[in-house]
């Protein structure tokens, strides 16, 4: 009798592994079950709102429901249910627009299933317009909670009025996509530089200016200055954004070009063919940093520190950047958009946390960079008067030098007034808008 | 005798008490046309209820609950299969489960005496032989169905009851232990071996590895069961040594698959909704619409799904009936296998057979259900006798017998020293 109740265990084992895995099942549907519904067709959705309860997304909208334009500057950002972006607020978080409840179904009207995003809708409005007829992007946030209070991008797309005739890149929200820095990357070599030399030791480093440099393989290197800026210490050179200064510093015999590597990749730049990665904001994926630094007597390398060559950075780590130095932690503030979620009762589900990175840079290193972006940041006191910032501009020429791209960065140092911002103006020319004036228009609209 | 704890008139109302409930929602919430139809459906359900216990009153069992059990889920499947889209008495599904009643009964009678198994077990041998070749031979290019015009058959599910049977035999002969090339093997455990990995290559070639996980869970049980066997010598490091190649084994077979078992391992059904992942996505929604009180019998969209009646029943039952009836289904479907828990087999030859017919309708459920809800790879395999399909009704329905078999079984009387003299006499 004993061996024929080893036949009995092996049908209660078999039993038990199935209930186990019917319970999983069970579970499993319970949870995901407004995911799925968010993709059949006989969904309901709720609305997204901004900070100050304005409809950002209304699946029922047509044509006419609300003023035109209305959507147009988050029509990138938070999408629609259509289908035709997929790296959007809505494509990315359906499930918790769902107006569903496993056990009532779909509620066709009354349902409260909602996104409550951090943006300022109107704030967004008016940077949007800022940029005139010019292309581009801008994302600012609180660089203390992590908040996302304004972030748009040029050209953009009504999702009420369709998607016919669309600009290129009308589909992209261009914050969460690489582009070529400019002189905004001499934030990056600074850091490393500081990171890894100690400010004494890089203050006391001083190089000359020609207005053109030629480096050790005999590659010249040109500032925009083509007088030159003369000799100059870190700060000087910083501010001037001055290239010849920038190359010689990384020649220099006292630095490696693996102290640069590993800062940069610390910073999460991924050197030299290192497998990408992203950041996931609220499902967003934004790409991050990446940059070839091969030989540091080499003209690529040299123009990767500088902001061309092979650099790419998206606006909104740019911005992540600004947070770990004005915060003086070296750890990036993680930027967010859904500030809660409410399900289909109206109970809140999901509630937006501050978070932070991994360390970047060490706090004394942030410290060190605070200091010099302020003081660079006293030169725009005229152009974006009314703050106390830390800023770095920078001009990227892309498609083979013909256009140029200008960027500005930066953080407002006022512990009421957190904000940290990257802006980009595409195939800028001398009289479009200007980074300062978006700056304006950012800081004026949150403030 | 057993003692079931419920009386046959009791277990018997509980049975047409669950059919008038189910064929009262058809008429409350069903969508049909004509209420013809569900007159017909309600009649055949009640009829064949009434005719089979009536008729189970002259069979001499020791226990009629798995009979009872049997009847209940066929006919709750006629039922639901009655009423995917539209409610309309689905007669083929009626006949199928008539015929499900009528090979239980002859796989109980034929397996019911071990005497009988164990004599004629060279037949089984060469039934799946035969069966092996007519895959081979009748499917055509490397299919897995016969079709005869009028019907088509799919001879691997008829493998499974012939597995299991091969697989309870020769249980004592584990004691006859033999050397071949200095190895103590039993020559009826390399027979065994030999069908095992002959199934596992057909199943290979043919490409239907759906099955071959239920396959590999009978072996696996026999196996067991034959390392339990009472005096079987099998050293630890043989079993050690014998896992290690099985896992081994395993991780081959994964790394070499072919490209479409490869693409439904990593399949990302959310990423590719309209193709490979279109079954899945669409079976986990209609679960979600459905919720657990379900849309009402016919209501359904899933039903428009391919293989909506078979490999995602799971998902249209729940879209329909609900999440709690697509679970009650299953649940009475795992107390036919709990009746062998209580009614327990009384030799090491009909638990090692219940034991393989628990594997086998555990093993489909699971690769069913948890497949078609993308918690693992989707094979294609049905749920017995809830999923639509001739051949697997029938052979789940020989199956059974093997159960019932094991609690009604029949020993063979030892004749008495005083008879045996007399025959002595008469030689």
């Amino acid at each position: 009798m004993k061996s024929l109740k080893r036949g009995s265990r092996l049908i209660t084992l078999m039993l038990l592994l199935f209930l186990v895995g019917m319970g999983i099942l069970i579970a499993k549907i319970q949870s995901e079950a407004a995911f799925y519904i968010s993709n059949s067709g006989s969904r309901n959705l709720g609305f997204v709102y901004d900070c100050n309860g304005d409809i950002l997304f209304d699946d029922n909208a047509e044509d006419g429901d609300y003023p035109a334009g209305y959507f147009k500057d988050v029509g990138n950002l938070i999408g629609d249910a259509s289908g035709q972006m997929t790296n959007t607020l809505v494509a990315n978080n359906m499930e918790y627009l769902s107006n569903y409840s496993f056990t009532s179904g779909i509620t066709a009207k009354g349902g409260k299933a909602a996104i409550y995003s951090t943006l300022n809708h109107s704030a967004n409005e008016a940077v949007y317009s800022s940029f005139g007829s010019k292309n581009g992007c801008a994302i600012a946030y609180n660089y203390k909670t992590g908040e996302i209070l304004v972030c748009v991008s040029r050209p953009s797309v009504d999702p009420i009025t369709g998607y016919a005739d669309l600009e290129d890149g009308s589909l992209l929200c261009k914050p969460f996509y690489k582009t070529v820095p400019g002189s905004t990357q001499k934030i990056s070599t600074l850091t490393a530089g500081i990171e890894t030399m100690g400010i004494d030791k890089l203050m006391s480093k001083s190089f000359t200016c020609d207005g053109t440099y030629v480096n050790k393989t005999g590659k010249e290197i040109h500032c925009h200055n083509q007088y030159g800026h003369g000799t100059q210490n870190i700060a000087e050179a910083f501010a001037n954004s001055c290239n010849p200064f920038f190359a010689q510093l990384v020649e220099d015999n006292d630095w490696s070009l693996d102290d640069i590597i590993n800062v940069y990749t610390q910073m999460g730049y991924a050197v030299n063919g290192a497998e990408s990665r992203y950041y996931s904001i609220d499902g967003i994926t934004c790409s991050r940093a990446s940059t070839d630094l091969e030989n540091k007597n080499e003209f690529n390398t040299q123009w990767s520190c500088i902001g061309q060559g092979t650099s790419m950075v998206s606006p909104c780590q740019l911005m992540m950047w600004q947070s770990a130095i004005a915060n003086k932690t070296g750890k990036a503030t993680m930027p967010y958009l859904i500030d809660h979620v409410t399900n289909v009762n109206g109970r809140t589900v999901k509630s937006a946390e501050t978070a932070y990175s991994e360390k970047l840079f060490s706090a004394n290193t942030a410290a060190e960079v605070k200091k010099i972006m302020l003081e660079n940041g006293e030169n725009y006191t005229g152009k974006i008067p009314g703050y106390t910032l830390g800023i770095k501009s920078g001009t990227a020429q892309v498609k083979n030098g013909d256009e140029e791209n200008s960027l500005l960065t930066g953080f407002v140092d006022d512990d009421d007034f957190p904000i940290a911002f990257a802006i980009l103006i595409e195939n800028k020319s001398e009289y479009d808008v200007t980074t300062e004036a978006v700056a304006n228009e950012i800081l004026s609209s949150l403030s | 005798m057993y003692n079931n704890g419920l009386s046959y008139a009791g277990i018997s109302l509980l049975s047409l008490l669950t059919h008038i409930s189910m064929l009262a929602i058809v008429f409350a919430k069903g969508n049909y046309d004509s209420v013809l139809a569900p007159l017909i459906l309600s009649a055949a359900v009640l009829v064949s209820d009434i005719v089979y216990f009536f008729i189970l009153k002259f069979l001499k069992q020791n226990t009629y609950t798995i009979d009872i059990l049997m009847i209940t889920i066929l006919n709750m499947s006629l039922i639901f299969q009655s009423c995917f889209g539209k409610v309309s008495f689905d007669f083929k599904h009626f006949i199928f489960c008539i015929l499900a009643v009528v090979c239980m009964q002859a796989g109980f009678i034929l397996t019911r005496n071990y005497d009988f198994i164990e004599k004629h077990k060279y037949i089984f041998y060469g039934a799946a032989g035969f069966i092996i070749l007519s895959i081979l031979l009748l499917t055509g290019s490397r299919g897995m169905w016969i079709d005869l015009g009028f019907i088509t058959i799919q001879p691997s599910e008829f493998l499974k009851p012939v597995f299991v049977i091969i697989c309870a035999t020769s249980l004592a002969a584990q004691q006859k232990k033999k050397k071949i090339l200095g190895i103590k093997v039993v020559y009826d455990n390399l027979i065994i071996l030999g069908v095992t990995g002959a199934i596992l290559l057909l199943q290979w070639w043919c490409r239907d590895l759906g099955s071959l996980p239920t396959f590999m869970a009978v072996a696996a049980c026999a196996f067991i069961m034959r390392i339990c066997y009472p005096k079987a010598k099998l050293s630890k490091k043989l079993i050690a040594g014998i896992c290690i190649a099985g896992l081994a084994a395993l991780v081959v077979a994964l790394k070499f698959a072919p490209s479409y078992v490869q693409d439904r391992l990593k399949v990302d059904i959310w990423s590719d909704p309209t193709g490979n992942g279109w079954q899945q996505c669409q079976a986990l929604i209609a679960i979600a619409e459905g919720g657990w009180f379900g849309k009402g019998p016919g209501h359904g969209r899933l039903y428009k799904v391919p293989a909506a009646d078979t490999d995602i029943i799971f998902s249209t039952i729940s879209e329909e009936w609900g999440l709690l009836a697509a679970l009650l289904a299953v649940f009475m479907l795992m107390l036919i296998i709990v009746t062998a828990l209580i009614n327990t087999p009384r030799s090491y030859y009909h638990t090692t057979l219940t034991t393989g017919v628990a594997a086998v309708f555990i093993a489909q459920s699971a690769l069913n259900i948890f497949g078609s809800c993308n918690m693992i790879p989707f094979t294609g395999v049905t749920i017995p006798f809830i999923s639509k399909g001739g051949s697997s009704m029938l052979a789940c329905g020989f199956m059974i017998g093997f159960l019932k078999a094991g609690q009604s079984a029949l020993f063979p009387i030892p004749q008495r020293p005083d008879k045996l003299r007399q025959n002595r006499r008469s030689v």
